[in-house]
C-alpha cells in the first residue's frame, strides 16, 4: 500500500512538472512573439495611448496613496529609531535611500501589478473564452501584436514616470512627517537627502520600471490568453496572473539591487 | 477547396478525431452533422489552421496548411469567413464598428469604401437603425446576424457556421437558415455548417457528413442520408435533434 502511494506520488509529481515545462516553453514562445511584434508599434500607436492611459494615468491616484503612505510612515518610524541613536538628522539620508532604490519602485510595481494586471488578466481571459481572440486569428490578425504588444509598449513607456512620481510622492509625506512630527527642520532632511544620493541609487530604481513591466504585462496577458473554463476560469487566470507576477516582481526587486548594488 | 485526409487529432489522452477525410468543394453548402462535444467545432478550427492536427493534412485550395507558420496563414484565413458558436462579437465595439474592424485591420482600403461594405452588411443583415448599438443591446438572432455580416464582409470564397441556429427561437433559426441559403444564390459561396440539428441539414445543405464518436460514418449528398443504414444515424432520423 506503501508502495502504491509513493507511486502516485511520483505519478502525479513527474505529472506536474510535465506541466510546469510545458507552461514555461509557452510562456516563453508567448514572450518571444511580443517582441517581435514591436516593428507593428506604429500600426497600434491608438492601442498603445489607450493602454498608456489605463496604466498610466489612471493609475495615478492608487501609485500617490501608497507612496504617501509608506513614506509618512517610514518617516514616523525610521525617525523614531534613529531617535534613540541621537542621530535624527540622519532621516533625510535613510529615508531617500529606501524610497528611491526600494520602496519607491517597489510599491509602484505591486500596485499595478494589481491593477493592470488583473484587467489584462480578466479583459483577455473573457476575450478567450468568448472566442473573440480565436476570432481575431480566423481574420488574419495577430492578437499578440493586437493586444499584448501595445500593453507592453505602454507600461514600458509609462512605468518610468509612475516610479518617479511614487519616489517624489514617498519623499515628500516623508519630508512633511519629519518636519511635523519629528519635528526635525526641512533643511537638514533635505541636506541629508541631496549630497548624499549617488547616481547608481537612482539607477537601481529605475532599472525596475522597465524589468516589472514586462514581468507584470508578459504574466498577467499569457494567463488571460490561457483562460479557459467559463468565466470561473477567468477568475483563476486572473489570480494565478496576479498571484504570479507579485512574487516574479518582488524576486526580481531583489536581484535588480544585488545585481546594480554590487557591480557600480 | 477545403479537404481533411486522413486527420486525427487528440487532447491529452481522448481521442477527438480518427482518420477523418473529407472535402468541401466551392459553391457547395456541406453540413457537419453529430452530437455535441464530438468534434464538429474542431473540424471547423483545423480548417482555419487554428489547431493542428496530430495525423493528416488540412489542404485550403491546394495548399497543405498543417505545419504552416501563424504568420503564413493569415492569408489563407482571409480567403474564409467564420461564424463562432457565441458570435465573437468584439463588446466594446458597436455593430458598424465590429463589421468593419477587419478590414480597417488586415486590408488598405479607403475609409469611404469600408463605410459602403458595412452599410452593404447592415442592409444585408436587415439592422438598419442598430449600426451605433453595441452587441450587448442586440437580441441573440441579431448578433448572430452581425457575425454573418463580419464573416461576409472580406468577400470570402468559403464561410464555416459553427452551429448557426443554436440557442435561437424558431423565427430566428429561420431568418439565419434563408439568410445562409441566399448567400450561395446571391454571391456564390460555398459554406460549412457544423450543426447538432437535423432540420438545418435538410433545409440548407447539399450534402452531409455524419461524425460519430470521431469518425466519419457517412459523407455524401443530403438526400441519400435518408437510405443510410447506420444504427446512430437511423436513430437521429427518428430524433431529429442531436444530444448525448
Amino acid at each position: 500500500m506503501l508502495l502504491t502511494f509513493a507511486r502516485n506520488q511520483e505519478k502525479a509529481i513527474a505529472l506536474w512538472l510535465k506541466d510546469f515545462i510545458l507552461t514555461m516553453q509557452e510562456f516563453f514562445l508567448f514572450s518571444v512573439r511580443t517582441f517581435i511584434s514591436f516593428p507593428k508599434v506604429k500600426r497600434y500607436w491608438r492601442d498603445v495611448l489607450d493602454q498608456a492611459s489605463i496604466c498610466g494615468t489612471d493609475s495615478i491616484p492608487i501609485v500617490l496613496v501608497s507612496a504617501i503612505s509608506i513614506g509618512s510612515l517610514l518617516a514616523i518610524e525610521v525617525g523614531n529609531l534613529l531617535e534613540d541613536f541621537g542621530a535624527k538628522t540622519m532621516l533625510g539620508r535613510s529615508t531617500s535611500l529606501s524610497v528611491i532604490r526600494e520602496l519607491g519602485p517597489l510599491l509602484m510595481g505591486l500596485m499595478l501589478s494589481a491593477r493592470f494586471g488583473s484587467r489584462n488578466g480578466a479583459e483577455l481571459g473573457a476575450m478567450q473564452i468568448s472566442e473573440q481572440i480565436d476570432a481575431l486569428r480566423a481574420f488574419g490578425t495577430d492578437p499578440v501584436a493586437k493586444l499584448v504588444m501595445p500593453r507592453l509598449v505602454a507600461a514600458l513607456i509609462m512605468f518610468l514616470p509612475l516610479t518617479a512620481l511614487s519616489d517624489y510622492a514617498g519623499l515628500q509625506s516623508a519630508a512633511y512627517m519629519a518636519e511635523h512630527y519629528h519635528r526635525l527642520d526641512p533643511g537638514i532632511f533635505w541636506n541629508a537627502v541631496y549630497p548624499r544620493l549617488a547616481p547608481k541609487d537612482f539607477v537601481v530604481g529605475f532599472l525596475k520600471a522597465p524589468v516589472f513591466a514586462i514581468i507584470i504585462t508578459l504574466v498577467s496577458s499569457f494567463n488571460g490568453f490561457s483562460a479557459r473554463g467559463g468565466t470561473a476560469g477567468v477568475g483563476r487566470s486572473t489570480i494565478k496572473g496576479i498571484v504570479v507576477s507579485s512574487g516574479l516582481v518582488l524576486i526580481a526587486n531583489f536581484y535588480v539591487s544585488k545585481i546594480v548594488l554590487e557591480n557600480m | 477547396m477545403i479537404e481533411l485526409r486522413k486527420v486525427s487529432l487528440k487532447y491529452g489522452d481522448k481521442e477527438i478525431l480518427k482518420n477523418v477525410s473529407l472535402s468541401v468543394k466551392d459553391n457547395t453548402i456541406k453540413a457537419i452533422l453529430g452530437p455535441s462535444g464530438v468534434g464538429k467545432s474542431t473540424i471547423l478550427k483545423l480548417m482555419l489552421g487554428l489547431i493542428k492536427p496530430n495525423k493528416g493534412q488540412v489542404i485550403i485550395d491546394g495548399t497543405d496548411i498543417t505545419n504552416m507558420k501563424e504568420s503564413s496563414l493569415y492569408s489563407i484565413r482571409r480567403k474564409m469567413g467564420m461564424v463562432f458558436q457565441g458570435n465573437a462579437l468584439f463588446d466594446s465595439l458597436t455593430i458598424s464598428q465590429n463589421l468593419g474592424f477587419f478590414l480597417r485591420e488586415n486590408m488598405k482600403l479607403p475609409e469611404e469604401e469600408i463605410a459602403r461594405r458595412v452599410t452593404e452588411q447592415i442592409q444585408f443583415a436587415g439592422l438598419e437603425g442598430y449600426e451605433d448599438q453595441l452587441p450587448e443591446s442586440l437580441s441573440g438572432g441579431m448578433r448572430r446576424r452581425v457575425a454573418i455580416g463580419r464573416a461576409l464582409i472580406f468577400k470570402p470564397h468559403m464561410i464555416l457556421f459553427d452551429e448557426p441556429t443554436a440557442g435561437l427561437d424558431p423565427v430566428s433559426s429561420k431568418k439565419i437558415l434563408s439568410l445562409i441559403s441566399s448567400l450561395r444564390h446571391n454571391n456564390n459561396l460555398g459554406a460549412v455548417i457544423v450543426t447538432h440539428i437535423i432540420d438545418d441539414v435538410f433545409n440548407v445543405a447539399d450534402c452531409v457528413a455524419v461524425l460519430y464518436q470521431g469518425e466519419i460514418i457517412f459523407d455524401d449528398v443530403t438526400e441519400k442520408l435518408h437510405e443510410a443504414q447506420h444504427p446512430f444515424i437511423r436513430s437521429i432520423l427518428s430524433d431529429k435533434i442531436l444530444e448525448q
